[in-house]
């Protein structure tokens, strides 16, 4: 069985009167351990298709299928555990919260989940040597570079072991050759554990890493490189 | 813990607003604590004043007598005095007796209110014979001497050593008079006291009506204002040996002044409410811009598993937070404020004379706080509620955001 599964999504977002699709009749599966990229120009439904895969969102039709599970009919609050206990997010803008340090960033979603502190503080130790940012636990957002801030992301993002972890534009604040390196991590974190990487970019570059290119235009899907068995 | 952690944090995000929020709110309960306590302090003492020349904390009179003030509605007193003042808390009985009359010299006549007391027992309480020297007192009883109001003094043209004649209805019906000499002037700086006051031994009085031993009031002094409430039983208790005798609390016996003091206080609480009122927009003010702000932040607190409940949870200890530290520091403040004008006091001296009147009751210019630390304590648990009260709608409304719609606000 699929890790994720899509059956005929659609979204449309409606203005007023107005109702512009963002997303047309996709249908897609995702099985664990992939490293794959959502691509295409921007406004092509790369984030809305993320955004519905990590249960941000509803589609106007279809389904989404998380481990089996039917997310249309959840509600609020069974969607936010669902994202706790399986979801990990990157962001674009790295959304650290800047009154926290980075230590305390890395463990928020531990501390959800009623991690006791010193567990916290361990594992974050342990992330942060792997990830090369060790000696910045206690530094705020606002003192780090955007490569550290992104590398302190994605240990928030790994830190309570997710299933799958979803990361819009990860590298589009970056530099090239932070980008690369990060990208590299990323790698190294789902050929070594295991970790499935589903992230959405419009930079060739980065779709070069991924090992299944999945191409959206205008909302629908062009091209998909094709299932990791 | 971890929210307490947070919640602080996010308070002092911008340490700015908070401070000047934190500020207004502090002073604002400072200056509620301090009126408060300066209006209770002021009222202590015209009560206590008031109590002292009028009807004691707690006074005894014959059933009916404060509806027209019936000359005959008089009783005798018997060991009552004594029994009182042998109860916890009483300070001293004053035995009054009051006979409307004339007063006539040689030159003037005037409409008087003669008071019959025990001058021994007044002079030690009764705030109109405080400055008077030992040869102005009354001697005895039953002396002929007189204590005058000064006012009353100069309209009946005499002078201290000088003889009067005081003319009231005897108990037979008949009008009998009884010649007195001044011996002290009252100058008590209410118009009413000073142009009617003559004061005689109860004695002498019971004898111009023809009542010996009889008594209008006993005015009961208690050793503080506080412990009416645990004497007055008991004196209602003595008092029910005689059926025909009732125990009046002060607010009762001197309905002027205890209506002037809730009359002051209700407008002083309105302006309180108006400080709080104020307070709680700022509170509000501050942590809806702090919500606002936080929008994609809270986009993002959701997104990563927080459920809606605990987002709103945090903004409510960040009122929390914020209010416990305003009402510490407010009360820190109303402290030190109330202590200044408990050991200080405000004094009026040189814009107004030497006594305030105020609801009938005359006490110094120099007004000074009480400690009321039972009603600080309720106005910052107060401020602290209202916070919270302020803090629903923020934290409402952030629990409503949607993460997709919230990370989009830049």
């Amino acid at each position: 069985m699929p890790l994720i599964e899509l059956k005929e999504v659609s979204k449309i977002y409606r203005t007023g009167n107005l109702e512009v699709p963002a997303l047309t009749d996709i249908s897609l599966s995702f099985n664990a351990g992939e490293f794959a990229v959502l691509a295409g120009p921007s406004g092509s439904g790369k984030t809305t298709a993320l955004n519905l895969i990590g249960c941000l969102d509803r589609p106007t039709s279809g389904q989404v299928l998380l481990d089996g599970k039917d997310m249309g009919e959840a509600k609020s609050k069974e969607l936010a555990n669902f994202r706790l206990q399986h979801i990990g997010f990157i962001f674009q803008s790295y959304n650290l919260i800047p009154v926290l340090t980075a230590a305390e960033n890395a463990e928020f979603t531990l501390m959800l989940r009623g991690v006791a502190h010193a567990k916290r503080r361990q594992r974050v130790k342990q992330l942060f040597d792997e990830l090369g940012i060790s000696g910045l636990e206690n530094r705020k957002p606002a003192d780090l570079s955007g490569g550290q801030q992104q590398r302190v992301a994605i240990a928030r993002a790994i830190a309570a072991e997710p299933h799958v972890i979803l990361a819009d534009e990860p590298t589009a604040n970056l530099d090239s050759h932070t980008a690369e390196d990060l990208l590299a991590l990323m790698r190294r974190l789902n050929t070594e554990r295991g970790t499935t990487f589903l992230f959405s970019s419009h930079d060739d570059r980065v779709i070069a890493q991924a090992r299944r290119v999945i191409r959206l235009e205008d909302g629908r899907l062009y091209d998909d490189t094709g299932l990791l068995t | 813990m971890d929210t307490f952690r947070l919640a602080w944090k996010n308070l002092w995000r911008n340490r700015r607003r908070t401070l000047i929020t934190l500020t207004a709110i502090a002073f604002s309960i400072m200056l509620v604590q301090a009126s408060h306590n300066l209006s209770f302090g002021v009222y202590e003492r015209m009560v206590d004043s008031g109590v002292r020349a009028g009807s004691g904390h707690i006074a005894v009179y014959r059933d009916g007598y404060l509806d027209g003030r019936e000359e005959t509605l008089n009783f005798n007193d018997g060991n009552l005095v004594n029994e009182i003042e042998a109860l916890e808390g009483v300070s001293r009985v004053l035995p009054r007796l009051y006979i409307p009359g004339l007063a006539q010299s040689s030159r003037e006549s005037r409409g008087i209110l003669l008071i019959g007391v025990d001058p021994e027992r007044e002079k030690l309480f009764n705030p109109f014979l405080q400055k008077l020297t030992d040869d102005e007192m009354i001697r005895s009883t039953d002396a002929r001497d007189a204590i005058i109001g000064w006012r009353l003094m100069d309209e009946l043209q005499i002078r201290p050593g000088q003889k009067f004649v005081v003319t009231a209805q005897h108990s037979d019906g008949t009008l009998h008079g009884e010649l007195l000499r001044v011996r002290g002037v009252v100058q008590s700086g209410i118009k009413d006291i000073d142009s009617s006051l003559i004061m005689v031994g109860r004695e002498r009085a019971a004898l111009l009506i023809g009542q010996p031993g009889k008594t209008h009031e006993l005015a009961i002094i208690l050793r503080t204002a506080k412990l009416d409430r645990q004497v007055f039983p008991k004196v209602a208790e003595l008092v029910k040996k005689q059926p025909e005798l009732q125990a009046v609390a002060w607010e009762t016996a001197m309905p002027n002044l205890a209506n002037a003091i809730k009359l002051d206080y209700a407008s002083s609480q309105f302006i309180f409410l108006i400080i709080l009122a104020i307070v709680t927009i700022g509170v509000i003010n501050t942590l809806l811009m702090s919500v606002m702000e936080r929008m994609r932040e809270f986009g993002v607190i959701l997104a990563l598993g927080s459920t809606p409940l605990r987002l709103r949870w945090t903004i409510l200890v960040e009122a929390c937070l914020l209010g416990a530290v305003a009402a510490l520091l407010g009360s820190l403040l109303g402290s030190l404020a109330t202590w200044y004008l408990w050991s200080v006091g405000i004094n009026l001296e040189t814009f107004v004379p030497e006594t305030l009147e105020f609801g009938g009751v005359v006490f110094e210019p120099v007004l000074r706080a009480t400690w009321d630390i039972a009603w600080m304590i309720k106005i910052a648990f107060y401020v602290v509620g209202l916070t919270l009260l302020a803090s629903l709608y923020p934290a409402v409304k952030a629990g409503r955001i949607a993460p997709v719609e919230a990370m989009r606000h830049h």
